[in-house]
């Protein structure tokens, strides 16, 4: 494999396994102007899926920090919100939380 | 039969009682408790959803219900963990397409 297939093989690689964003999108919205986590999201919706950034936050806070040569510490954190874990909407309306829904 | 009886760490695999799940019109066995994904390996199935962009298979992940590659649409309920939802006699699951759909299917379709 020659290095240029290697470089369009990376660029194809998922990094936010939820909404499929590669790191050729990652990279792109940082070379636009891109340099947080939450600039990162709204720009490709990285971390806007089910798992809710879970996965891939912090890879793309590396990815960030790599590129724009900020110490991680000001890359994170992302304004990550409650409920910690997946909960449906219907416990908040009737305020019941089966135990089995973990 | 796919399964582990034998773990270096955890022993010999305990008798469980055996309940029945379908799985695409498929009725499986599984252990009673056991998870749905793990029920699903020992059947020797490994693809649990497509995705909705690139419409590629996708299966167990991260195992411990954080990053939500194991969905599938369960008693007619889209995204649901498999990884952390135990099965149930009787359960009805579905292979999920995309971001899945609100079906009719088991005894509570408005869960």
């Amino acid at each position: 494999m020659d290095q240029k297939e290697k470089q369009n093989n990376d660029k194809d690689r998922l990094i936010c396994r939820c909404e499929e964003i590669t790191l050729g999108e990652i990279e792109q919205a940082i070379a636009e102007g891109c340099t947080t986590l939450n600039e990162v999201k709204r720009r490709t919706r990285a971390g806007m899926g089910l798992c809710q950034s879970r996965t891939c936050s912090k890879l793309i806070a590396r990815i960030i920090a790599e590129k724009t040569g900020k110490p991680l510490s000001e890359v994170m954190p992302v304004t990550s919100r409650p409920p910690a874990r997946p909960v449906k909407m219907d416990v908040f309306r009737s305020g019941d939380c089966d135990e089995k829904d973990n | 039969m796919k399964r582990i009886i034998e773990h270096p760490v955890l022993g010999r695999l305990e008798e469980a009682r055996e309940v029945h799940i379908r799985v695409d019109g498929e009725t499986i066995p599984a252990r009673e408790g056991e998870m749905i994904a793990a029920a699903l390996l020992a059947n020797g199935k490994s693809v649990f959803r497509y995705t909705n962009k690139r419409h590629e298979a996708r299966g167990i992940y991260c195992g411990i219900g954080r990053c939500t590659d194991c969905v599938m649409i369960v008693n007619g309920v889209p995204n649901v963990r498999t990884c952390v939802t135990p099965v149930e006699e009787g359960m009805v699951i579905e292979t999920q397409q995309g971001i899945g759909h609100w079906g009719q299917e088991g005894e509570d379709g408005t869960d």
